[in-house]
């Protein structure tokens, strides 16, 4: 019988703590994000890797050089680099250049390996997150339009 | 206090005096059902956004901003979406019994809501054994709900049901004796009589520990009736998806969904008439100034203002505390709630009978 | 593995057609006849009573076999058998389930993956793969195009296989139902809210009580053992992520740690705090991951939120250093990928001082309330016998009273180096395993306080050739998961990609001892058991 009523008043004990911890959390600044609406005040963190984009050198061209090692060293085949040989007028010599540098967003798994490997450092992930489309192909992305 | 008895008898007057007495009661009646429609729908939109802030501000959220002021269009965008959705019959369901489950529950709901008196002269059910109507009234919801999970030919419906049955019939008991206690102390099962005399006073203080105790106990058992956390076993979604309503889509669905909302707003207004007064203000005996500006509010805004009160209470709860196992709710009602709850009722017995209360 | 020199000599006085190959770690190789003769030994005399790891494998023309990595948890011995069986069309085994639990569901995986007849299982169905599969994919003579993109649906197939010996030598198929035709069998998953996943129990019910249980794996297997053996050794490294996705830190740091131990590589001290950090901070976030879904999984949103709200904190932090939040890519071999934020350690300090005050919140609403005691005391307890023979790692095993953290049997990164209490629970039921969690998140608090001032200079990358070429051997590594035991084994035969890489799934013990431990327990308690033993299923399922 003691312990039945020392149950009694433990239990009502106990549930009583627990909603004092609600009543707090009823008063506390809520935590929602309303993102739309703050979209302008938004800031990602610098490395939030958020989609892979093309380094501009200082002269404003495209570092890459369509050398392909990051298409070789992706594990998804999200990258297609399309390339053409070209003279250089001065030199004479032969050269690969850029024409077109495709990148799946869909299937990439953001490892890191393109832009580890990139012997040139052309290729950084970018912080831009709003990814959603209606379809997938408008995943694969041209990174080198001008 | 405004008596809107004035006005009923008014229209009653005026429509004898153009038409037969009987055309007159049955257009009555008609123009009463719709009103009570009407305000079944508003009460359970209220309740629905109500449930969505509040327990969103528990949660450290904001719940719903979207559409609308502060989110306030939100249940409404939610009743259209729900009007549009197909209602999908079951292979293999007892298609009948399947259709008629969900006007079940809500039926019991209605006739239970009929008999809450709003304000003074607006009750529309309102005889000598008012008390025990409702309860007989609000019963008949577990008749609908055993008969969603037994319908629907699911295996996780049919153990909602049962889980259901079993705790909604139970909880009745505690529910009645708490009930049985302040009626110990009013002597009258009519709900308008119960509020009337608390004008000196509310019984939950009136009745002091007694009535104290069985408010509590009338919280607990209530919110078990209604089958709401900690008391969600039926509909479980942790372990049963949805329990006895999994099947349902579209207004069946809703209809389920409203009556629930319902169904706690009726038990709290219930524990507003019996304990916190219904909609009598506020009286402190020999304070008359007092007492005046109190009655100067209408009685209508005591009655939602005490009920949304209690609401907000059960909805405290609801957010805190996890669920309880089908074994342990049992063991509550059985092990604590009835014996505490006899033992309550024998006490304001005593108190009535030495005239120990106020 | 340490400490072999005289485990060896007793092993080849056991068994001595037992030869010892010292390819990379080293191991016996046993041929499949006396294989069963020398584990029987092993378990009983020896007292190996915890099979870390099962891994299949096909080694061509010696055949197919099964490596068995066994640890003796009162000594801490480890030893790594192998058995072959040269004959390719019919290869069998010996089932060792009744010496090790926990061989019950590795063993199916094996027979899926590589069609391995284990002579004696009671239930040797396929693990992953549907039933109508057809051949083994992970033997390397498997001929993908056997199975095109499958549109029917799986038929359920309701009797267990299992292959009995006779006394002539050769064994003959017998098939038993799973489960009567009166009884009640509910279905739970693959979609429902509290298989945290895609799981799936069949559970046989007497009322609410459940009488037994069946688990179905393999709705989000991906194969990732067998991707790997195509892709280089940098490549494989993504895929650990995205095993148990609450561990990605501590994953992806023994897969790394394997790959540098094969290399001969030893990273600086500086990656090895990193390291070290970045697990326990992963280990926080997943235990507070864990007390919110149990509190949801019981009911009580509220903890729910709460969790998320501090877990949050850890994301952010994590966030800001790797890049990521749930998928980071930060362990990388021989380092990091990218040295820590300037604001890290300012950032763990105050997320210390803020999480030690609101543990005792939760202590206040969710573990002192009397509903939640009501219903973890006492339900679905393993005991510790049973922990280590399903090899129940991780707060399930410790919350049986068996000290099983890797942290502390097998000490890597700068474990050696810092103080803290290994938590270990006695009585095994989901308060206890519920209670281990929480303990922990303090401890790996205690531990990032003692680290994260002292983070030595140094580089945080070794630079490597950008092909690597592992030499020929095997090797495993252990983490200690948030779940538990994370293993990785791979086998390299000089190439750029793995030969075999299997990794040791944390959540795979956790669900073969569900039956077992739910038994008895009603619905309500199966939510409960699952919560606690906290698995994910992409982990499981691989």
């Amino acid at each position: 019988m003691s312990n039945y009523i020392k149950g009694l008043f433990h239990g009502i004990g106990s549930l009583l703590t627990g909603m004092k911890v609600t009543w707090k959390e009823y008063f506390t600044k809520k935590i929602t994000e309303q993102y739309p609406e703050n979209r302008a005040t938004l800031k990602m963190n610098e490395r939030f890797c958020g989609e892979l984009s093309l380094v501009r050198g200082e002269n404003g061209d495209y570092k890459c050089i369509a050398c392909g090692i990051c298409q070789m060293n992706c594990p998804n085949n999200s990258i297609h680099i399309t390339s053409e040989t070209v003279e250089d007028p001065e030199t004479g010599k032969k050269k690969k250049k850029l024409v077109k540098y495709e990148y799946d967003l869909g299937s990439c798994m953001f490892c890191h390996l393109c832009v580890n490997s990139c012997p040139h450092g052309a290729i950084e992930f970018t912080t831009k997150f709003e990814h959603a489309v209606f379809t997938r192909s408008k995943l694969v992305k041209t990174l080198n339009k001008e | 206090m405004f008596d809107f008895g004035i006005w009923t008898s008014w229209i009653h007057s005026q429509l004898t005096a153009v038409m037969p007495e009987g055309l007159a009661i049955f257009l009555e009646c008609v123009a009463i059902g719709i009103c009570l429609l009407l305000l079944y729908v508003i009460i359970a939109i209220i309740m629905i956004y109500m449930e969505r802030k509040v327990c969103a501000a528990f949660q450290c959220r904001l719940g719903p901003t979207r559409v609308g002021p502060w989110g306030s269009v939100q249940v409404f965008c939610d009743v259209f979406k729900m009007l549009t959705k197909e209602i999908i019959t079951i292979r293999h369901s007892d298609k009948f019994l399947y259709n008629l489950a969900p006007y079940l529950v809500i039926l019991a709901s209605v006739m239970a809501f009929a008999c809450i008196p709003v304000s003074r002269g607006l009750e529309i059910l309102d005889f000598n054994v008012g008390v025990l109507f409702f309860m007989a009234a609000s019963s008949i919801g577990v008749v609908g709900i055993l008969l969603a999970g037994w319908s629907s030919n699911n295996k996780f419906s049919l153990i909602g049901a049962m889980r259901s049955g079993a705790q909604m019939i139970s909880y009745e008991l505690s529910i009645g004796l708490s009930i049985l206690t302040i009626i110990v102390l009013t002597d009258t099962m009519q709900f308008s009589e119960i509020v009337m005399r608390q004008a000196d006073g509310w019984f939950i203080f009136k009745g002091h520990i007694p009535a104290v105790i069985a408010f509590i106990i009338y919280l607990i058992a209530g919110n078990a009736e209604v089958n709401r956390g900690p008391f969600d076993l039926p509909e479980a979604e942790s372990e049963l998806t949805a329990g006895y309503h999994t099947e349902y889509s579209g207004m069946h669905f809703g209809l389920f969904y409203v009556a629930e909302f319902v169904n706690l707003f009726i038990v709290s207004s219930i524990a507003a008439t019996i304990f916190l007064g219904g909609w009598m203000p506020l009286h402190i005996p020999g304070l008359d100034g007092f007492n005046a500006v109190m009655d100067a509010i209408p009685g209508f805004i005591w009655f939602f203002a005490k009920a949304f009160f209690v609401v907000w209470l059960l909805m405290w709860i609801k957010w805190t505390f996890p669920r309880l196992r089908i074994d342990q709710i049992l063991t509550l009602e059985w092990k604590y709630l009835v014996p505490i709850g006899l033992v309550n009722l024998l006490l304001m017995v005593v108190v009535v009978v030495f005239k120990l209360h106020f | 593995m340490e400490n072999n020199t005289t485990i060896k000599e007793r092993i080849a006085a056991i068994e001595p057609s037992a030869v010892w190959s010292d390819a990379g770690d080293g191991m016996f190789k046993v041929p499949a006849a006396s294989f069963r003769h020398l584990a029987e030994h092993l378990r009983n005399e020896e007292g190996f009573d915890f099979l870390r790891s099962l891994t299949g494998v096909d080694e061509g023309e010696e055949g197919l076999g099964c490596i068995y990595h066994l640890e003796n948890t009162a000594t801490g011995e480890n030893t790594v058998i192998s058995a072959l069986d040269p004959d390719r069309e019919n290869a069998s085994l010996p089932s060792v389930h009744d010496l090790w639990k926990g061989a019950g569901f590795n063993e199916r995986e094996a027979y899926d993956f590589f069609g391995i007849k284990f002579i004696g299982h009671p239930d040797l169905r396929r693990l992953y793969l549907r039933d109508d599969w057809k051949g083994y994919p992970l033997r390397k003579d498997y001929d993908m195009s056997l199975n095109p993109l499958n549109m029917q649906n799986e038929e359920a197939n309701d009797d267990s296989p299992s292959y009995v010996m006779t006394k002539d030598g050769s064994y003959i198929l017998k098939r038993h139902p799973l489960f009567e035709d009166q009884e009640y069998v509910i279905n739970i998953g693959p979609q429902h809210p509290a298989t945290h996943g895609v799981l799936r129990f069949r559970v046989s019910l007497e009322g609410e009580i459940i009488k037994k249980l069946d688990v179905h794996c393999g709705y989000i297997h991906r194969g990732i053992e067998k991707l790997c053996e195509t892709m280089t050794y940098p490549q494989t490294l993504g895929f650990t992520d995205r095993l148990d996705y609450l561990g990605a830190m501590q994953n992806r740091h023994a897969l790394c740690m394997c790959i540098e131990k094969a290399m001969g590589l030893e990273v600086s001290d500086r990656i090895k705090y990193i390291r070290t950090i970045m697990d326990e901070l992963q280990r926080i976030d997943s235990h507070l991951l864990f007390i919110a879904c149990l509190s949801q999984d019981m009911g009580a949103l509220e903890v729910f939120f709460l969790g998320f709200r501090d877990r949050e904190k850890v994301l952010d932090i994590l966030e800001q250093t790797t890049g990521g939040r749930l998928i980071q890519a930060y362990n990388r071999i021989g380092g990091v990928q990218a040295d820590i934020h300037p604001d890290f350690v300012k950032k763990v300090k105050e997320f210390i001082k803020y999480m030690r005050p609101k543990l005792q919140e939760y202590h206040d609403i969710f573990t002192g309330n009397v509903i939640v005691q009501h219903r973890l005391i006492g339900t679905g307890v393993l005991s510790r016998e049973d922990a280590i023979s399903f090899g129940a790692t991780g707060g399930t095993g410790r919350a049986s009273g068996w000290a099983c953290d890797v942290r502390k049997r097998h000490p890597y990164a700068m474990y050696d180096k810092v103080d803290f209490k290994e938590i270990v629970l006695e009585k095994g039921d989901c308060f206890d395993r519920y209670m281990v969690r929480v303990k922990e998140i303090e401890e790996s608090l205690n531990i990032i306080e003692q680290l994260i001032d002292n983070i030595p200079e140094g580089e945080y990358l070794i630079k490597t050739k950008p092909v690597i070429k592992l030499p020929e051997g095997s090797w495993y590594s252990a983490v200690e998961g948030s779940r538990g035991e994370f293993g990785v084994y791979l086998e390299s035969r000089g190439d750029k990609s793995p030969y075999r890489l299997k990794f040791r799934s944390t959540g795979l013990p956790l669900v073969s001892c569900i039956d077992t431990i739910s038994r008895g327990a009603k619905i309500a308690d199966l939510i409960a058991i699952g919560g606690t033993l906290d698995y994910v299923v992409p982990d499981i399922d691989r």
